[in-house]
């Protein structure tokens, strides 16, 4: 009997290791939110964004600590409003795949030193800034080409030629050593 | 159905919280299967001309384009601009990004961020949702990452977009 459970998981888990199915539910559910959820305010397109959702969950957080008035998206903004909390689309991925890591066995602390954290901690920093200046990240950007935004096509292309940078920069560092 | 919305404005802000937790759970679960990345699947098929990860970013454009068609059809008033490009006029009007400047502005700024933000990922291993997933999965860096990228959200909002919209405005973009 046990066999049979782990043996039906790991049937269902093929499928979900495969990318080209948890982009189609992204964007599945990303529209489904939309549709029901439209009523509590815009913008458009913005079913799943890890940048802005993240911005709308910290700016709530700082707001109610500070007494401060950050922007938060109408989405956001209206539900705060009517006394109930912003998107926790942040927190929900974060519980959620550290689930699927404990459940799977594939949870490892691993440690940097003091120069990678800085990289990083700098890289977070930067990273949202510029994500914020395209009012996206890559899957709000998805969205909004599907949703037929065509300025969101210059941020695609801006971000392969980013990736096409960062590449040769990394082979760059690569040869230095 | 109230003003042609499927759940009325009463509602659907104390459903927020809800949905949007329950959607990042569902993500969060499948992104740790499967390392989706959106970001590196532009990186693996450029370095390797593999295009596991890069399928999955192609199908969520596609997706999100199919679903937002079949729900327009249901639910006209939630999807009020679905591809408004074809409408006359709106060819390059955005739908909705942080900094309020004109249209040429934002084409300027989806450009600039768009580089850094390809840059930045490639670096550092992954697009968003990737080091969220890395956090959950116990690495560090990834943690500071995210930590980094929430004390950028404040620095943006609090004193970057402000400063951004006047500099456009006052070169009148």
């Amino acid at each position: 009997m046990v066999t049979d459970i782990s043996e039906k998981r790991k049937g269902v888990d093929t499928y979900l290791k495969i990318p080209l199915l948890g982009g189609a539910v992204i964007g599945f559910a990303a529209a489904l939110i939309q549709a029901l959820l439209f009523a509590a305010g815009g913008p458009q397109a913005y079913g799943f964004c890890v940048a802005c959702h993240s911005r709308d969950l910290i700016n709530y957080v700082t707001n109610s600590l500070t007494g401060s008035n950050l922007f938060l998206a109408p989405f956001s903004a209206n539900a705060v409003a009517a006394g109930t909390l912003p998107v926790l689309t942040i927190i929900g991925v974060l519980v959620g795949a550290a689930g699927a890591a404990v459940l799977y066995k594939e949870f490892r602390v691993k440690k940097g030193d003091a120069k990678s954290y800085a990289v990083y901690g700098i890289g977070g920093i930067l990273f949202m800034i510029f994500a914020l200046c395209m009012g996206a990240c890559p899957y709000r950007l998805a969205l909004r080409i599907g949703y037929g935004d065509l300025v969101a096509v210059f941020g695609l292309i801006a971000l392969i030629v980013g990736v096409f940078i960062g590449i040769k920069i990394a082979m760059k560092r690569m040869e230095g050593k | 159905m109230v003003d042609g919305f499927l759940i009325p404005k009463e509602t659907a802000v104390l459903l927020v919280p809800i949905a949007t937790i329950i959607l990042g759970l569902v993500i969060g679960w499948l992104g740790q299967r499967s390392g989706f990345c959106s970001i590196g699947g532009i990186r693996d098929y450029m370095l390797f001309r593999q295009t596991r990860l890069l399928k999955g970013y192609i199908a969520l454009i596609i997706s999100a384009f199919v679903f937002y068609f079949i729900f327009s059809l249901i639910v006209p008033a939630a999807i009020p601009k679905f591809f408004w490009c074809l409408q006359e006029g709106q060819l390059f009007t955005a739908i909705g990004g942080a900094p309020a400047v004109g249209t040429v502005g934002v084409i300027i700024l989806m450009i600039i961020g768009g580089i850094f933000v390809g840059i930045i990922g490639t670096l550092l291993g992954g697009c968003p949702l990737r080091q969220l997933v890395m956090t959950s999965e116990g690495n560090m860096k990834s943690l500071i990452f995210v930590v980094g990228m929430l004390a950028g959200a404040v620095i943006f909002t609090a004193l970057l977009s402000p400063w951004i919209v006047q500099a456009f405005t006052a070169i009148g973009l």
